[in-house]
């Protein structure tokens, strides 16, 4: 794929914690691609290995065919332009003390993008409109405190588009909303990537939040992929043990829904040390004898459906 | 029979020379054997209720009007002294954060063991007897009674908190987002252990939650608030399959699911007031697309609508919520 972008990052030596081992992946321009997981499934540092805020220990991160886990710090810069993040909580990534307007403008003046204070603030109001921040005379003045969590997180969505970038990872960027406000939030940024054709990477523990806003899914479980596909199809029939589990126990906000929670043993484990053959085996309910000796690939398993398995 | 009756409730907090009326005047009761799930957005005043029960209000906070029954006890009366014997007898509260609810360098079963020499009046036997038989109940080994907290995944700590509030048989559990920072198949377990708790000690359960889908599987009745006052309450299915009030129909509406076919989700435009001057009449009418000059000028009361049906809209049957 040549407009595209592949990533495969393998893990480090032993005695490291393997925080993401040896996974592969492509996004295509235009969609999105949900990475879901839960807490130690290795989700956001993989993202952030993307973008190189942290340095893989081996593997190979490629945008556009250029490799990013080599590339010189000037081009890094210049690749960044293009490839943004979008984080969880803006109040811990925005600075208080400046106004939306120099918060959203930034990136422009590091880069050297805005040729006078005029141009700087067409940008910065046109930003502003595109994540309906208006009057954004009014918005561009106020603070971070100025700001409900909703409006804060718009003004970071506006700062990460004003390079205008194709790619975005956004790391769980609704979390902290509340129901309403993260419904806004993603329907302006499924908007704004129709129009700017924008492929988004979105990271969530929500499936049902992964569901609504991405056409294909990645469950991680403990550094690995256990499974990949189109996001109907693995919502509506998973066939890892372990996207069965996680399905089967997400909430549904209807009372009359036929529900059956499959329980699974105990809690994810820590990454140090992992169990012999398939990591997901002390925890699993359909293991056969071929599961503890040999770690199972992802292996594609009908057309597009990707699963690690034995028993796929 | 009911376990706790709410009646009229306010609960204000002083904000320098402002009052914020976080709680106005709500009603509601849970029965023993049931959960009532109480839901809404953040800052709806949910928590407050909460602690209005507890009686452990932040200094500047009081309750301002309504009375609070419990097992037959009027709580709003009491001395802090009568407070602190009802605290954990009668009932007891299950935070979010179960991390922070335990001293980090005391062992867990100490500090359970604590809880029911002081408040159960058991001596040092009896109280290890029951904290080990406690443990067994929520799904721990009686021998990780030692353990620190730190040694405790989120799951299991959560476990011990409930192991906790059940040392002195309360009748009403408060359980205040008992999930929300869970993973989700540990959050699946520990709400079906609470189920199971619910039905062998016959405890009313106050659930209390911004996540509708929890609220939908968990609850046998549902209160919803905005702003303060409760909108809409009733049994489950009817709150969520024939929702009287437009607020109700919108923040459903505003929740995805992994069941079902995948539709757009609305949102509400707007923000929940400042409710240290709630608008006049219906705290809803900034936000509703229903809104006549009566929602402006008159509040409207909770009033009863079908049998144990409650709404608080003036409109209330006459608009189509798409449902």
């Amino acid at each position: 794929m040549r407009k595209g972008f592949v990533a495969s990052i393998i893990g480090g030596e032993q005695r490291y914690v393997r925080a993401v081992d040896d996974i592969d992946f492509d996004a295509y321009m235009g969609e999105t691609l949900c990475l879901a997981g839960e807490s130690g499934s290795g989700k956001t540092t993989t993202a952030r290995t993307i973008l190189r805020l942290v340095e893989p220990t081996g593997g190979n991160v490629r945008y556009r065919d250029e490799e990013i886990t080599t590339v010189s710090k000037d081009r890094l810069r210049k690749l960044r332009m293009k490839m943004q993040i979008i984080f969880q909580n803006p109040f811990e990534v925005l600075d208080p003390r400046m106004p939306a307007k120099s918060l959203i403008g930034e990136p422009l003046k590091v880069n050297n993008l805005a040729p006078n204070e005029q141009e700087l603030e067409g940008r910065v109001f046109e930003a502003l409109t595109e994540v309906r921040l208006t009057p954004p005379e009014d918005f561009a003045r106020r603070y971070p405190h100025e700001l409900s969590g909703g409006q804060l997180q718009r003004v970071a969505i506006a700062r990460s588009l004003i390079l205008r970038p194709d790619f975005i990872v956004a790391d769980e960027p609704v979390s902290m909303l509340d129901a309403s406000v993260r419904t806004e939030i993603i329907n302006l940024m499924k908007e704004i990537q129709r129009i700017h054709k924008l492929t988004y990477l979105y990271i969530t523990h929500d499936l049902a939040q992964a569901r609504y806003i991405g056409e294909r899914l990645i469950v991680m479980y403990l550094g690995k992929i256990v499974e990949k596909g189109p996001m109907e199809e693995v919502i509506r029939e998973p066939i890892h043990p372990y996207t069965k589990a996680l399905i089967s126990n997400v909430p549904v906000p209807d009372p009359t829904a036929e529900r059956r929670r499959i329980f699974i043993e105990g809690e994810t484990p820590t990454p140090i040390d992992l169990p012999q053959g398939c990591r997901f085996r002390p925890r699993c309910r359909e293991t056969i004898q071929h599961c503890e000796h040999e770690e199972p690939e992802l292996r594609q398993v009908k057309r597009g459906r990707w699963v690690a398995c034995h028993k796929a | 029979m009911k376990v706790l009756e709410i009646e009229n409730l306010s609960t204000h907090y002083l904000l320098g020379a402002e009052i914020v009326y976080a709680v106005d005047g709500i009603s509601f009761s849970v029965d023993a054997g049931k959960t009532f799930g109480l839901a809404g957005e953040s800052g709806c005043g949910k928590t407050t209720v909460a602690k209005s029960i507890m009686r452990i209000l932040p200094d500047n906070g009081l309750v301002a009007g309504g009375k609070i029954w419990l097992d037959g006890q009027e709580l709003v009366s009491l001395t802090e002294e009568e407070a602190k014997k009802f605290r954990w007898r009668k009932v007891s509260m299950v935070f979010q954060y179960a991390m922070n609810a335990f001293n980090p360098v005391l062992q867990i079963g100490n500090q359970i063991i604590e809880v029911l020499r002081q408040k159960a009046g058991c001596d040092k036997e009896e109280a290890l007897e029951k904290a080990k038989s406690l443990f067994e109940v929520v799904g721990l080994e009686a021998s990780r009674l030692r353990d620190y907290p730190h040694e405790f995944s989120g799951g299991m700590r959560q476990r011990a908190i409930i192991a906790q509030a059940l040392a002195c048989d309360p009748k009403l559990m408060i359980a205040d987002e008992p999930v929300t920072a869970l993973d989700v198949i540990v959050q699946g377990k520990i709400l079906d252990l609470l189920n199971k708790l619910k039905e062998k000690y016959d405890l009313a359960v106050l659930l209390i939650t911004h996540d509708l889908s929890v609220i939908a599987e968990e609850s046998d009745q549902v209160g919803i608030m905005y702003a303060g006052s409760i909108m809409e309450m009733g049994d489950v299915v009817s709150i969520f399959k024939r929702s009287l009030h437009p607020y109700t129909a919108r923040l459903i509406g505003a929740f995805p699911s992994v069941v079902g076919e995948k539709t757009k989700l609305e949102f509400i435009p707007g923000a929940p007031p400042d409710l240290t001057s709630p608008p006049k009449g219906c705290k809803f009418h900034e936000r509703c697309p229903f809104a006549e000059p009566v929602c402006r000028a008159k509040n409207p009361e909770l009033r009863e609508f079908g049998k144990g049906r409650f709404v608080a809209c003036h409109f209330a049957g006459e608009l189509d919520l798409g449902k």
